[in-house]
């Protein structure tokens, strides 16, 4: 049969991938950024187990690499896709990135002479690592060609495009964060204590920034209170119309993990329904809760805004006792604003496109989209008209 | 006598000057065993490692040491690459990092990173002369499948895997196929009603050669391994004999029944959401004015989870029935709505818009159903609005948890398997939510954790996909079910003469790769190769130390230690 075109190298792309591979099918594995493993790398646990997911996606990810059935096509996009009567053309766009990921060897030399700050470490959790250049702060003075002793760094690289003949097709590019701006209320950007959940992970994280260190943004010293938001962007008409399924959990992982670091910190929850419907969620919640002590606000705070004492006021009503009252609190973290990918596919259906899996066919935790990938898997080879191939 | 290659990777200058490269080789070279001490430039370019397995082919080495970067650089996948010219044989090729761990650390103290690096490759010789590799194992794929449970999950895991070609064995407790579907009037969210999402699997299923039906059968007894289980199946008095090469359990999950919760079995007019479901499904009247309440006999100590499917459940009873009669009074009472994603929560306002009321609760207040003989309203106090409300009904649905079903812990033993502490199968881990403990036994379905239909069949495909990796291949290894890409370390591996059947082993094996088996009158341990997965818990129990991994065994191990202490090497 033909080879399969995997959208997306995240969870579900990869799981697709894999096992399309054992099964014997040639598979296109085309990933936008310059390494595999799409969101899970930003997170610094997973819930419901506590767990870095590093080791068990990086093995995957090296799997992957190894199989020889799978070609995995970095910083490339599908630019189209023509349908023909013996399977589809797909045209695949390759910005190759300044930095060659095979050859950079981690060093940081470029990262060191870099003035305008253009040269950006590795991720903490990014197989196999390498150095990358933002090409928006690029001033192209070449400092950096010169000082790579690997010789990874070529600034005249230009783009190519290759036509890939494929069978099946697979969606799986995951999710975008949402601009904030259309909802000013949450003072996105007016702090830089007002983050995302996201922004949130990185910067606690215990491979990031503060080794783990809660820590404000502002100044650096240790907040006394912080605020999680659930719904900012979500479950609003202004923005995102659905619920994004995973921040309730997210928020309740990162507040104990909070709570775990630096007890004294108070950790509070507005939420509008706290969902946790997977194994083990609700006894994860009532632990953050009853065991580590986050507490929980229910109602959607209406205004989010700096003080001039450095700390944010947040204005909200607890919906169970109608009390409305402003507090101040040193962060505030933001959940909610992820976009599905393929969005725009389902705006009204009750069921996502057929051929996608993961958080673009829908919002998923790691989990669902694990098993999404099997699935979509599964379908692509019931789906091919040669039916599927031997191992 | 078997010698040693050694690279030292400067890593374009990045590891000299702080770790001093020609004193190191000087240093090594004088090792015992080492053929050959080789500088090389950047071992991770595909240049320099051609150039590599050139010098090792030539040099009559037999082993390799690489010493570079830590394995989460990129030395790892050269390790990979040139275990290959090893045959292979993962345990003749080491990795030492003198990247991070010596020249980056130290670097303030070149002569201390020096020593260290010394020493790291001086240990890891110690364990390169010592390393064993473990024979691989490989069985024959019998290419049948069994599928336990015939519910939405289990039918679509059969069709998928018999549309690929492969014979299925659905084996199901009950009379005919359909699990909870048959239950159900419609599925959320599309709201097709559930015969006629029924109908097409049941068609395809008995229109399908390749698929055999065993009904009123559960499974007695089974053993072996990935690609060869051997199965006793029981029906009655009647017995079968499977011989299949994956499993799939899709048994679905049962229903809890609110015995004593709001007034059910006492007052007419209360039921379970089940009860409804039977109801609307047999076309009967549904009166005018409904209360559901959610989280019964959830999210409480007894069972502290959301059952996931309950909410939807509810909203499409509700929603249909205020479609049906526009002038129903339809009222659902909740402690936090569980739609999450995109078309649930659609499928929630859908419900709003249709005129379903939706009143929240709190744990600790439950609503008070009243009545005599058949109920007339529900008291609550709706948090939201912070008042007392009386609400006339003229029934009560109750919605309750699904349970796991009874057999699971059996199953769970026969295919040593883990179950949750709600007695859910369970996963081994969340990135891989299909497989289990044990390779060649996958999960899916409500089984595995309550889900909608629809996501059961979705996972019943995925874990049909999982079982095509083994049922589409001839023979299959026992390293190919690892998950490294260079196959597993090797399995443990037992000298029956040593052995004094003390069990140890076998309590504390997790994959249960370990048994007791009568040789020549005496027990005797013996391990299972393709249950293994080299995690070496049994070398640490095993009393007389019989019990060894080869590529990490004792004299290995403990050549490292005594050159990390500078003590002389036990001969």
């Amino acid at each position: 049969m033909l080879p399969v075109l995997i959208e997306g190298g995240g969870t579900a792309g990869i799981t697709a991938a894999l096992d399309l591979a054992a099964a014997g099918c040639r598979v296109h594995l085309i990933e936008r950024s310059n390494h595999l493993g799409g969101q899970v790398l930003n997170l610094d646990k997973i819930y419901p187990t506590d767990h870095c997911a590093f080791c068990p996606l990086w093995t995957d990810i090296r799997r992957l690499q190894a199989d020889p059935r799978v070609t995995v096509h970095l910083s490339s996009q599908i630019e189209s896709l023509v349908e023909t009567e013996e399977g589809s053309l797909a045209t695949i766009r390759t910005t190759p990135p300044f930095i060659a990921p095979e050859r950079c060897i981690g060093c940081g030399a470029c990262f060191d002479v870099c003035a305008p700050g253009a040269v950006k470490p590795p991720g903490e959790h990014v197989y196999p690592p390498s150095f990358r250049i933002d090409n928006d702060l690029c001033n192209r003075c070449g400092s950096c060609v010169g000082i790579c002793p690997s010789a990874a760094i070529d600034l005249a690289r230009k783009e190519e495009r290759k036509t890939l003949k494929v069978g099946q097709v697979i969606r799986a590019a995951g999710f975008a964060e949402a601009d904030l701006k259309p909802l000013p209320e949450f003072g996105y950007g007016l702090h830089p204590d007002i983050m995302t959940s996201l922004e949130f992970e990185a910067w606690t994280a215990e491979a990031g920034p503060n080794n783990g260190g809660i820590v404000r943004k502002s100044g650096g010293g240790r907040p006394a209170n912080i605020a999680f938001i659930q719904c900012s962007g979500a479950r609003d008409d202004r923005l995102l119309p659905w619920c994004s399924a995973v921040c309730c959990m997210h928020a309740l992982k990162q507040s104990s993990w909070v709570k775990r670091r630096d007890p004294g910190i108070d950790c509070c929850i507005f939420y509008t329904d706290l969902r946790t419907v997977g194994r083990d969620y609700y006894a994860y919640s009532r632990q953050a809760v009853d065991k580590a002590g986050v507490r929980r606000v229910r109602g959607r705070p209406g205004l989010v805004h700096p003080l001039p004492d450095g700390g944010i006021a947040v204005k909200f009503e607890d919906t169970l006792t109608q009390k409305r009252e402003i507090r101040r609190f040193d962060m505030v973290v933001l959940n909610g604003n992820l976009r599905p990918s393929a969005a725009d596919r389902y705006e009204s259906g009750m069921e996502p496109p057929a051929e996608a899996c993961g958080f673009a066919a829908e919002p998923a935790d790691v989990a669902q989209s694990a098993w999404q990938g099997s699935a979509t898997a599964m379908k692509a080879l019931s789906c091919d008209k040669e039916g599927p191939c031997r191992a | 006598m078997p010698g040693v290659m050694v690279f030292l990777c400067r890593c374009c200058g990045r590891i000299p000057p702080t770790v001093d490269l020609s004193a190191l080789g000087e240093k090594i070279d004088r090792e015992e065993g080492v053929v050959a001490v080789e500088t090389r430039d950047t071992i991770c370019l595909p240049e320099d490692r051609a150039a590599m397995l050139r010098s090792f082919e030539a040099g009559g080495a037999d082993r390799i040491l690489v010493a570079a970067c830590s394995p989460y650089g990129k030395a790892d996948d050269v390790v990979a690459k040139l275990s290959a010219a090893c045959g292979g044989d993962r345990s003749r090729v080491r990795l030492v990092d003198i990247r991070e761990g010596c020249a980056w650390i130290h670097r303030r103290d070149p002569v201390g990173a020096t020593a260290k690096a010394g020493d790291l490759i001086g240990m890891n010789l110690g364990f390169l002369r010592h390393g064993k590799c473990s024979a691989d194992a490989v069985v024959a794929v019998r290419p049948e499948c069994m599928v336990v449970g015939a519910g939405s999950a289990g039918m679509a895991a059969a069709l998928s895997i018999a549309r690929a070609g492969h014979r299925v064995h659905l084996v199901e407790r009950g009379a005919g196929m359909g699990g909870m579907l048959k239950l159900l009037s419609h599925v959320y969210p599309t709201d097709a009603g559930a015969e006629e999402k029924l109908k097409p699997s049941l068609q395809a299923i008995s229109a399908q050669p390749l698929i055999t039906l065993h009904a009123k059968t559960r499974v007695a007894a089974a053993t072996g391994y990935a690609g060869d289980f051997k199965i006793r199946l029981a029906s009655g008095t009647e017995e079968t004999n499977l011989h299949v090469g994956a499993v799939i359990l899709a048994t679905g999950a049962g229903v809890w029944l609110p015995r004593g919760l709001y007034r059910y079995g006492e007052l007419k007019g209360v039921l379970t959401l089940m009860e409804l479901e039977r109801r609307r499904k047999e076309g009967e009247e549904t009166p005018r004015r409904s209360v559901f309440i959610q989280c019964v006999g959830a999210r409480c100590p007894e069972r502290p989870y959301c059952a996931t499917f309950c909410c939807p459940s509810s909203i499409k009873n509700a929603a249909l029935i205020k479609k049906e009669d526009p002038g129903a009074e339809v009222t659902i009472l909740h402690r936090d709505i569980m739609t999450p994603g995109a078309i649930l929560e659609r499928y929630y306002r859908s419900a709003l818009e249709a005129g379903v009321r939706f009143i929240r609760f709190a744990a600790d207040a439950p609503p008070v159903v009243s009545g005599e003989g058949k109920v007339d309203s529900v008291a609550v106090f709706d948090t939201i609005s912070g008042v007392k409300r009386e609400i006339a009904a003229d029934q009560v649905i109750l919605s309750t948890p699904l349970v796991a079903n009874a057999d699971n812990t059996k199953l769970a033993e026969l295919f040593h398997i883990g179950i949750d502490r709600y007695g859910f199968f369970r996963e081994d881990y969340p990135l891989h939510p299909l497989e289990t403990r044990q390779a060649g036994v996958f999960i899916c379905g409500s089984a595995r954790w309550p889900v909608a239909s629809g996501d059961a069949a979705a996972q019943g495909e995925g874990a049909a996909m999982k079982a095509l990796a083994i049922l589409g291949r001839e023979r299959l290894s026992a390293r190919s079910l690892s998950r490294l890409p260079e196959g597993k370390l090797g399995h443990a591996r037992i000298e029956d003469a040593f052995c004094s059947g003390c069990g140890n082993c076998v309590a504390v094996c997790p994959y249960e790769a370990c048994a007791l088996q009568k040789v020549g009158g005496i027990f005797v341990s013996r391990v299972n190769k393709m249950r293994c997965r080299a995690c070496g818990s049994c070398t640490s129990v095993c009393p007389n130390g019989t019990i060894q991994m080869p590529e990490h065994n004792a004299r290995a191990v403990g050549a490292m230690i005594r050159r990390a202490f500078s003590l002389r090497e036990a001969r």
